[in-house]
């Protein structure tokens, strides 16, 4: 990877390897997937699908999914439920956009990714959830914690959180250039 | 004198309606800069401002980041788990 840069037209650029390439962009496809029942047409209702409403009654029982798509009432869980079905849909769409948004700007690229400052945001948090979702699946809970790192499975995945962790910073500091 | 009464009732009504707060909780995931990015980008804080609050997510757990009626706390909410912080929203009271 060649760390982010501004360009004169305010563009952020970024040159990854095609391995590199390929691995962001089947996690931002994995963040796609398993968020995809959520932000779809679960309900058959056309009008509360047209405006993004028909969300789920409780938070989901994947850790990964309750993280991204938390309760936003803090100790009120009926308030809790009535936001989530009125706003878990198009939060999920929102996240699934995003993701789209990753995949698309690294299938044009040839080596140098060119990103606009609207891309530049989805790319932000595309990798917050991708960031998200691993350390889920690892099990880290809290500030200093490993979580599982037995396996070479765990072992590829925390290089992975850790590389990643690089990316957004690196973008962050070009943003801010 | 019902119009004096009337914008009393307005007024009370404000008062009683004005209290939540939006709350940011420490995670281990999200990076510090990222979180003081967030604060300065979508609430305008100064670079000042955003870095104290974050420091005081990381060091206490969570910091009051907005304050104002239900309405605009959720809208706040919303839009912090779209950057995948964790947030929650509750009367400044509770």
């Amino acid at each position: 990877m060649t760390p982010f840069s501004k360009d004169s037209d305010g563009n952020l650029v970024v040159g990854f390897t095609p391995v590199e390439v390929d691995i962001i962009a089947d996690l931002a496809a994995q963040i796609a997937g398993m968020l995809g029942d959520l932000a779809g047409t679960r309900d058959a209702d056309p009008l509360f699908d047209s405006v993004g409403i028909g969300g789920s009654v409780t938070i989901d029982d994947d850790p990964a999914i309750a993280r991204l798509l938390p309760d936003a009432y803090g100790g009120d869980r009926e308030a809790s439920s009535d936001f989530r079905q009125l706003t878990e849909r198009s939060l999920a769409r929102r996240k699934v956009a995003n993701a789209g948004i990753v995949i698309a700007s690294l299938a044009r690229a040839e080596g140098t990714v060119v990103l606009g400052e609207q891309e530049a945001q989805a790319w932000l948090r595309t990798l917050s959830d991708i960031r998200l979702t691993i350390a889920a699946r690892l099990g880290i809970e809290t500030d200093g914690d490993d979580g599982d790192t037995g396996t070479d499975a765990a072992a590829a995945l925390h290089d992975l959180y850790d590389w990643l962790a690089f990316v957004t910073e690196s973008l962050l500091d070009a943003l801010e250039d | 004198m019902a119009k004096t009464l009337e914008n009393t009732r307005l007024h009370e009504q404000t008062l009683l309606d004005s209290p939540w707060i939006t709350l940011v909780w420490n995670d281990p995931v999200n990076l510090m800069s990222y979180v003081s990015y967030v604060f300065r980008s979508y609430f305008g804080f100064s670079r000042e401002e955003a870095d104290r609050l974050m420091l005081q997510v990381h060091n206490d757990g969570r910091a009051v980041v907005a304050t104002g009626s239900r309405e605009e706390m959720e809208r706040h909410v919303e839009a912090m788990h779209d950057f995948g912080l964790w947030a929650t929203l509750q009367k400044a009271d509770a």
